[in-house]
């Protein structure tokens, strides 16, 4: 971090901490205290919907059962105030889990329909359980005493000022540090991250409740600071408020949700309030005018796409001015404004703001820490993590079966890898090749059959297990993580060597820096062996096609893995790096790693491969060595077509 | 006995509308992946228009104008909360959207129909029948089989004409339906259609027996995710099993327990079938390939 960057983000808790003193109305200080509440609550939604990706529509409900626990535990058995706030937490994350380990087992908008499910039933149970809640009455509590002091409103809003500057610690060391990088890999391409051994279902579960302990933290603040707290705070407007808050203040950012939280805080005093809500929509009409002025004459946007946004803002100015009465249309003026961020604002404020910077300063904006090491040959190689046991075959898949519907696309299959070989798998398009590559790796199931690698049964297995039981693999169409700089895709596959916790990188022990500093040394010297040193610090997605192949085999040789799948390596490379790549290979068994190579260039397939398996309609039609298959008939008439006169 | 059999063909009734919502949620997720979060709100306008127009027509000469709104109002939300949504490719654009609609659904609703619940007349006698000792309102016998013939009707569309097999075609594979000349933006609008028309026939199914109100949607839509979810989203069958199981595990824990309680067993049948068949009961799981 720059010291321009300490300097400032000192002067803000200064600023924050004098706030008070300049707004002593206790009416103020009490918005203050709601604004970081909310702010370490959308810090930590933001985990899972700006990074993991995933819509929680439960978040006021987790908010509403860390209130409840510090209310009860309070009323109920007289906690005192330091016991009951990590209870909260606890018990918070608790009920996170229990949501997001069935919620999270399917892709798709599961987890939003089964949080939006839970908020409603939280409310029920916290309405229907008396005996614990007190029911729709509420709970009364006092702030805590100290030291004989009794606590004020004001004294609390540095109680929550030191909890939000703690959080916002908390979450920053844990973005930036491995747990950080799997959240990002996950979002960007979930295959790639499960065949690097980064489990996506563990960590989107990790992820969700790491937010829902957050939520637990502000929610028993949110207890204490109003000293009631009654079922129908944590309603279904107060979670698309937060979800508002967390797109409107810019997602992947620390302080997008501050900014957030303070909108959503205002925002109902701005619809309540005829007078301010008009001179707002008006500054806003003013703002969006200009702004489209400004962007058509500099031919940023046609005027077709500036008509809606111009004609949304100019109707909900104009509204301002027919309403009598605001607080009726409040729910419309609050959807439209949604509708408005999602479609004109998907980024945030914070993200409107970064493009123009972007645009004046590019050098201000750093979105990728740098990593100067430079690799050497010395540290390209390590033990793999499992050593291998096996004698003879490294892997042996029995009788495969993969069926797709009525379609058998691997059909009782059997192959045996030697270990320490380079074995090649070809055949015509669609003969099964890769479809072999996803059932080895686990991304199919298959419907029969068994596979066994290592002395060890991996039939069915998870892709994440089985890549940390040693099998790496590139993929046909390039499944890199784009937004990440090359020597970051390499680091997701160090990810098993990263053995430090939670806590570790929130501390940045030195046990953590330790294995840091070891896996950019490592990382550097792969991308130095596969040639990719000078574009270290480049965005994935901005390589060459060729070069990104290359990356991948660097990403998969991160596994220290015992056995390397290479499928089509060798396509959209020229001539001279192909001869580059058969190098690398030849170098990659001289190491002592096993690789099975699916390729189409035959030269490339000849030239390195020991043994060789010819698939064709999903059956292995020959094996030998190159020069044996080259020759076999049923080869020749598989690739060339079968000849006349046999008919 | 005779209560449990009692609270049993309750739970049917009921069932059977989560069952219909919850086909609506099929529908459009079949064909673009999506699903109208405000699909309550669909159901609630088609109750209230219907309850409006009841006023000047018989019951039954409603129905076509309730599900000809219905429909309108599903392309309405399709081309201003999924379309745009779709095709900025944003995740989770179409879940805030369609949220979003619902809240000014349900707040226009509520400025014009008023924030009381309202009663909508009984087109059927309100009397209840006795089979074998237990009393069946006629109204939910109507339920139940106008239920079953709209989501029967609509099938037999999807199957048998030549648009429905577009929508098949859509819902197997949009990029390969698209090659094949087939209009896949339209298709996906006709499925909101299909499915707010599906939502405002069961609204007006629903509000002979229940109280009509702006905020008779939430709920209702709320079940029908269970429904969805534990039936399977790619299961008509699944979901009428799924929904008669909610309405009848909703009629006795009300009875046995607690009225308050007689939401709760619908989430932890959802959550106990997403931990052990995540695709629901009988959803297929789909391979996703590389």
């Amino acid at each position: 971090m720059s010291w321009i960057n300490k300097i400032s983000i000192v002067l803000a808790i200064i600023v924050a901490a004098v706030l008070p003193t300049i707004w002593p109305n206790p009416y103020y200080v009490h918005l203050m205290v709601i604004i970081g509440i909310y702010a370490i609550l959308l810090l930590g939604l933001d985990i899972v919907v700006g990074y993991v990706g995933e819509v929680s529509l439960g978040h006021a409900a987790l908010f509403g059962i860390g209130s409840y626990t510090a209310g009860v535990l309070h009323f109920q058995l007289a906690v005192p105030f330091l016991l009951a706030v990590p209870a909260s937490i606890v018990v918070t994350a608790f009920f996170g889990a229990l949501l997001a380990l069935p919620a999270l087992r399917v892709n798709g908008p599961y987890l939003a329909m089964v949080t939006l499910a839970f908020g409603t039933i939280i409310q029920i149970l916290i309405n229907e359980m008396t005996f614990l809640t007190n029911g729709p009455l509420g709970l009364s509590i006092r702030k805590p005493i100290w030291f004989g002091h009794q606590i004020t409103g004001a004294d609390y809003y540095y109680i929550v000022l030191a909890a939000l500057v703690l959080t916002l610690f908390v979450v920053q060391r844990i973005l930036k540090s491995h747990i950080g990088r799997a959240f990002e890999a996950l979002h960007d391409s979930p295959i790639a991250t499960d065949c690097m051994g980064v489990s996506v279902y563990g960590y989107k579960v990790y992820a969700f409740v790491l937010s829902a302990g957050i939520a637990g933290l502000a929610g028993s603040l949110f207890t204490y600071s109003e000293e009631y707290i009654s079922p129908n705070t944590y309603n279904f407007e107060l979670t698309i408020l937060f979800l508002l808050a967390v797109i409107m203040g810019g997602r992947k950012t620390r302080i997008g949700p501050m900014l957030g939280a303070i909108i959503i805080v205002m925002l109902p005093n701005v619809l309540s309030d005829i007078e301010l809500f008009r001179t707002i929509s008006t500054g806003i009409a003013v703002f969006t005018v200009a702004y489209a002025v400004y962007a058509v004459t500099t031919r940023q946007g046609t005027v077709r796409q500036m008509l809606l946004p111009l004609l949304v803002t100019l109707v909900l100015a104009a509204s301002g001015y027919f309403m009598e009465n605001i607080t009726e249309h409040r729910l419309t003026i609050f959807g439209v404004m949604i509708l408005f961020v999602v479609y004109y604002l998907p980024n945030g404020i914070m993200g409107f703001l970064r493009r123009i910077v972007l645009k004046y300063r590019p050098q201000w904006i750093h979105r990728h820490e740098i990593v100067a090491e430079l690799g050497d040959d010395a540290h390209v190689w390590s033990v793999p993590d499992h050593p291998v046991n096996a004698s003879g075959y490294l892997l042996e898949a029995k009788n495969i079966l993969m069926q797709f519907g009525g379609l058998k696309a691997l059909n009782e299959v059997n192959l045996q890898i030697t270990k320490g070989t380079v074995h090649g798998l070809i055949g015509p398009n669609g003969s099964g090749k890769s479809t072999m590559m996803n059932v080895l790796t686990g991304i199919y199931k298959p419907t029969a059959g068994k596979i066994e690698f290592n002395r060890k049964n991996i039939t069915g297995a998870s892709p994440s297990s089985i890549a940390a039981a040693g099998i790496a693999r590139t993929f046909q169409n390039v499944q890199l993580f784009g937004e990440m700089t090359a020597i970051e895709n390499v680091l997701v596959g160090l990810h098993h060597t990263y053995r430090h916790s939670l806590l570790d990188a929130v501390f940045h022990t030195p046990r953590c820096r330790k294995e840091k500093n070891a896996a950019r040394l490592r990382a550097a010297s792969l991308l130095h062996f596969v040639g990719l040193s000078d574009l270290a610090n480049e965005e994935a997605r901005n390589l060459p096609y060729g070069k990104q192949r290359l990356l991948e085999i660097a990403r998969a040789l991160a596994l220290n893995p015992s056995l390397l799948l290479l499928d089509e390596p060798a396509a959209g490379l020229t001539a001279p790096d192909i001869k580059e790549l058969i190098a690398m290979i030849n170098k990659i068994r001289e190491h002592g790693l096993t690789v099975i190579l699916i390729e189409h260039h035959m030269d490339v397939v000849m030239s390195i491969c020991d043994t060789v398996t010819v698939l064709d309609f999903g059956q292995k039609i020959a094996e030998g060595t190159a020069a044996e298959v080259q020759s076999d008939e049923k080869v020749i008439e598989a690739y060339l077509g079968g000849s006349v006169e046999a008919a | 006995m005779e209560i449990l059999a009692q609270l049993i063909v309750s739970g049917i009734a009921l069932g059977m509308i989560y069952a219909v919502i919850a086909f609506g949620y099929q529908l459009t997720f079949a064909t673009s992946s999506t699903l109208n979060f405000g699909q309550g709100e669909a159901l609630m306008l088609g109750a209230l228009v219907g309850l409006s127009l009841v006023g000047y027509m018989n019951y039954w000469l409603m129905i076509p104008l309730v599900l000809i709104f219905g429909a309108m109002q599903g392309v309405f939300v399709e081309r201003v909360a999924v379309l745009p949504a779709l095709k900025t490719k944003s995740e989770f654009g179409w879940i805030m959207t369609t949220i979003s609609l619902a809240i000014i659904f349900k707040n226009v609703a509520e400025n014009i129909w008023g924030r009381d619940d309202l009663t909508f007349p009984s087109p059927l006698p309100t009397s209840p029948l006795q089979f074998f000792g237990i009393r069946v309102l006629p109204m939910e016998i109507l339920v139940v089989f106008g239920a079953l013939a709209i989501m029967l009707a609509v099938e037999i569309f999807n199957r048998k004409s030549i648009y429905g097999k577009a929508v098949v075609a859509t819902s197997n594979d949009r990029d390969a339906a698209g090659l094949m000349g087939i209009n896949t933006g339209m298709v996906i609008t006709f499925s909101y259609a299909l499915s707010s028309m599906t939502a405002a026939f069961a609204g007006v199914l629903v509000a002979p027996l229940t109280l009509t109100g702006a905020t008779m949607g939430v709920v209702l839509g709320l079940k029908a995710f269970a429904v969805a979810i534990i039936g399977g989203l790619n299961s008509g069958m699944g979901v009428i099993v799924g929904g008669l199981l909610l309405g009848i595990a909703e009629t006795t824990t009300g009875y046995y327990i607690s009225t308050g309680y007689k939401d709760v067993p619908g989430l932890f049948l959802l959550l106990l079938v997403l931990a052990i068949k995540p695709a629901g009961m009988f959803g297929k799981s789909v391979i996703k390939k590389v």
